[in-house]
């Protein structure tokens, strides 16, 4: 059965990849291995589950096949070399892909069971139940407040702003820092504290997962430390998924972990613990070690 | 050899040869100044034919070179090395002295002429009121579905301006039952002085916005009180004005719209930015040097410049004798004609903008609307004109050289150039801040209303004025369209025919009679195009600065 697979994988690639065949054989293999694992150890509840998963931007392939589950109310790491497509599948969850004229999906990725790529989904309303944070701290030239407020503010949420806005603050781990200057820019803040500001942003409006995508790229360590905690504490009431180049920081942080590795591949998923302990794939264990990537 | 660009060992490195590059340097550097001198050349010998500097007594430049240009000097140069910040916020001070002070006298010739006090009241009132109940209405936005709170809104406005039945009644016939707000207002049989309008519909909003400003962290009490002080001045203007020679209705709007606003800004600085108080100092003295200098050479008996630009020039119509010849209704008519066009012209460029930049598919059908846009930017003035005359007087019917043929002319020509400058400053906004909105769940709308707009509305501001001064400069399609070279009264209403500072110019320059047309009215008039134009550009290089810094 496995040797199947590994040759329609190698047929219906063609000759896109210029890696020797033989390695990608045993790769492809591997992933089928790694699939029939995961069953193994199913989480009983995945919130986020993809089957099949093709990113296009216009010919050239970013995803290949994804096929992943991701639990609810946990940290989900992704990592992997550049360019290897953890934005792009990050991008899918919350249909942000769809403002790249060039991007082409194909296959499912389904939230709480429905299929956000269907006809009948919203991407708009598919975006208020799933929050993103960018890569660069990228908040809006308003107050803070109103930084804070903007999610609640068009999405029409109900109840008391002020209040929400307190708690998401404090939350991100930001209130003691600018609760007597709420008024004043987002922008005068520090980098670290930006970030933590579009974090507070993010989960206002109480979405049910949260992108991260590399959050604490461009922090010093005490903000990447912070932002970190404030991460594990999120997982109690959210789901997230977060990219990371940072080892270290998705070994600390992430209860499982997903890896892609070059050509648009999910090559291992699995306990964080398991993945960086003891992976079953060569080509995860050179990346984790810093052999290659 | 010269330009050989080998080393020769001396010192251990050696040198390379840069005469190429330097040449080039200047060069450009001269290619740069080029037209920039040139013109400067151009605008002295006019402003000097206009204004004759040397036709004072020479005491009276010493007086006021002692008086006002050597304290303002020291004053500036003090100023700078404390603070160079601080030095920006005076000159800033005087730069909206000069402009406000300009601008009013274009206000008060709208309201000593063209619209009453009252009516304009009525108007602002008959805006706001439905302005309120829009407010009111978006406030229960959760409980009242988008097409009530439409349906509401219009039906305020529309009540408020027209009443019952209004103008869709008059075109079936009925004639009116209830007066809107409006024509309630305007009707007033037993209203006070035109002037004391003025200060409630003029001075009272420039109170409670300077008000706010000043006192704004010192509370409600604080803003009260301010804004009190800041109505004092027009209500000062009027009571003074009779007093120099100045009817009270000019004089209010004089106050309100020239003094309030340096008024404000100074008093701003001087309680909320107690560093940069120092600030000050240049605007005090140069309108005490002013006064001072004023006081001594009329004591003193030195004549002044016999100045071509002086009030009866600026007061009076046009004369078949130089010395009487004045620009009066051809200032109202640019006027006129700026507001008609930015009010066309704005919305409908900063529209188009927004749907191409935000909205429009990346097709065949948005290149090619892309190319011509930027296509008739480019197409000469005259077509434009005809453009106008072909469809508004041929097509339309409508009546030649009036304001708002005029206004629309000129609206279309600046269109293109305020759609690219508009496109441009949307652009700007960086698109990890639309990613950030779209992100949040934010519609497209959303995304334009709460991100893109705001944070691009300087630099569309700017484009857009800068265009309204390509505008303001404009002849040929006013003659296109029949606008009339001369006319002798303001125009009191936009279906009114009006003349324009170019155009009027240029009947000066094609009248032959007199040498003094040719050689010092064309060139009074010129110099008071320039200064209009050179104010309007002036806020908008203010706007982008201030924009740049925001970013
Ligand atoms: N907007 C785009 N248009 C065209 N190609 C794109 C676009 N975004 C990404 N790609 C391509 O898709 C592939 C995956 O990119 P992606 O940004 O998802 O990588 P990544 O894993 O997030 O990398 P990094 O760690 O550097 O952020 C890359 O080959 C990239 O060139
Ligand atoms: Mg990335």
């Amino acid at each position: 059965m496995t040797e199947n697979t590994s040759e329609t994988r190698a047929e219906s690639d063609g000759g896109t990849t210029a890696d020797p065949t033989n390695d990608e054989m045993v790769i492809e293999t591997d992933v089928a291995g790694a699939t029939d694992d995961r069953d193994s150890t199913a989480t009983p509840d995945p919130i986020i589950r993809s089957r099949d998963l093709d990113v296009f931007y216009g010919e050239e392939r970013a995803l290949d096949s994804i096929d992943i589950d991701i639990p609810e109310n946990r940290v989900t790491a992704i990592i992997g070399p550049s360019g290897c497509g953890k934005s792009t599948f990050l991008r899918c969850v919350n249909r942000m892909n769809d403002r790249i004229d060039s991007c082409r999906v194909t296959g499912e990725l389904s939230l709480r069971g429905k299929n956000v790529y269907d006809d009948d989904v919203d991407p708009v309303a598919l975006r208020r139940r799933v929050g993103m944070v960018f890569q660069e701290p990228n908040p809006f030239p308003k107050s803070i407040y109103d930084n804070v407020a903007y999610g609640l503010d068009i999405q029409d949420v109900e109840g008391d702003h002020d209040e929400i806005v307190e708690e998401s603050l404090k939350r991100a781990a930001l209130w003691d820092e600018v609760n007597h200057q709420l008024d004043s820019s987002g922008l005068e803040l520090s980098g670290g504290q930006q970030q933590r500001l579009c974090i507070a942003r993010a989960i206002a409006p109480d979405p049910e997962v949260l992108l991260m995508d590399e959050p604490a790229s461009a922090l010093d360590p005490v903000a990447t430390s912070q932002v970190e905690d404030l991460i594990e504490e999120l997982a109690e009431d959210y789901t997230v998924i977060i990219v990371t180049h940072n080892m270290q920081q998705a070994a600390r942080i992430s209860d499982k972990t997903a890896v892609f590795l070059t050509g648009g591949e999910l090559v291992e998923f699995g306990d964080t613990e398991q993945i960086f302990e003891n992976p079953e794939h060569q080509r995860v264990e050179d990346y984790i070690t810093g052999k290659f990537g | 050899m010269a330009t050989d660009t080998t080393t020769e060992v001396a010192g251990g490195f050696g040198q390379v040869s840069r005469t190429v590059g330097q040449l080039f340097r200047y060069l450009l550097l001269a290619a740069t100044l080029f037209g920039l001198v040139f013109v400067t050349i151009l605008l002295v010998y006019v402003a000097n034919d206009a204004i004759q500097p040397l036709t004072a007594d020479p005491g009276w430049h010493l007086t006021f070179f002692l008086a006002l240009v050597v304290p303002t000097l020291a004053a500036g140069a003090y100023v700078y090395r404390r603070d160079g910040e601080a030095f920006q916020t005076g000159a800033l001070a005087i730069g909206l002295a000069v402009v406000s002070l300009m601008f009013s006298g274009g206000a008060a010739m709208i309201f000593a002429d063209i619209v009453e006090p009252l009516t304009f009241l009525a108007f602002l009132v008959a805006v706001a009121v439905p302005g309120v109940v829009t407010l009111a209405v978006v406030a229960y936005d959760d409980r009242i579905p988008f097409l009530g709170q439409f349906a509401v809104t219009v039906a305020a406005f529309y009540l408020s301006l027209f009443g019952v039945p209004g103008p869709l009644g008059a075109a079936a016939g009925i004639s009116s039952v209830v007066p809107g707000v409006f024509g309630l207002l305007a009707g007033v049989p037993l209203a006070p002085a035109p002037w004391l309008l003025a200060v409630l519909s003029v001075g009272l909003p420039l109170a409670a916005v300077g008000g706010s400003l000043v006192a704004r962290d010192r509370g409600r009490r604080a803003r009260l009180f301010a804004g009190a002080g800041i109505l004092a001045v027009p209500l000062a203007g009027g009571i003074v004005g009779p007093f120099v020679g100045v009817d009270p209705l000019p004089a209010t709007v004089v106050a309100s719209v020239g003094f309030v606003p340096p008024i404000v800004y100074a008093a701003n600085v001087a309680i909320n930015v107690p560093r940069e108080r120092v600030a000050l100092l240049i605007p005090v003295t140069i309108i005490v040097g002013a006064l001072v200098g004023a006081f001594a050479v009329d004591l003193a008996g030195f004549a002044g410049p016999q100045s071509w630009v002086d009030w009866a020039f600026l007061t009076a119509s046009h004369s078949n004798t130089a010395e009487d010849a004045g620009f009066y209704p051809a200032i109202g008519g640019s006027i006129l004609l700026m507001v008609t066009v930015a009010v066309f012209a704005f919305p409908v460029g900063v529209g188009a903008a927004v749907y191409l930049e935000e909205y429009a598919p990346d097709n065949r059908f948005t290149r090619v609307v892309d190319v011509n846009i930027s296509n008739l930017a480019g197409v000469p003035s005259v077509v434009y004109g005809l453009l106008g005359f072909g469809l508004f007087v041929t097509y339309l019917g409508q009546p030649d050289g009036t304001v708002l043929l005029g206004g629309l002319t000129l609206g279309l020509l600046i269109l293109p150039i305020v759609i690219i400058s508009a496109r441009e400053a949307i652009r700007s906004v960086p698109e990890e801040q639309r990613a950030a909105s779209y992100g949040m769940g934010a519609t497209k709308w959303q995304t334009v209303k709460n991100v893109v707009l705001p944070r691009s509305f300087s630099g569309i501001l700017t484009g857009t004025i800068l265009a309204l001064g390509r505008a303001i400069g404009e002849t040929a399609p006013l003659i296109m369209i029949g606008a009339p070279n001369v006319t002798y009264s303001l125009p009191t209403s936009f279906s009114e025919a009006a003349s324009a500072m170019p155009l009027q110019v240029y009947a000066w320059s094609s009248l032959y009679a007199g040498p003094n047309f040719y050689n010092k009215v064309v060139p009074a008039g010129v110099v008071v195009l320039v200064a209009v134009l050179l104010a309007m550009n002036s806020i908008a290089i203010v706007l982008r600065n201030k924009y740049q810094v925001g970013d």
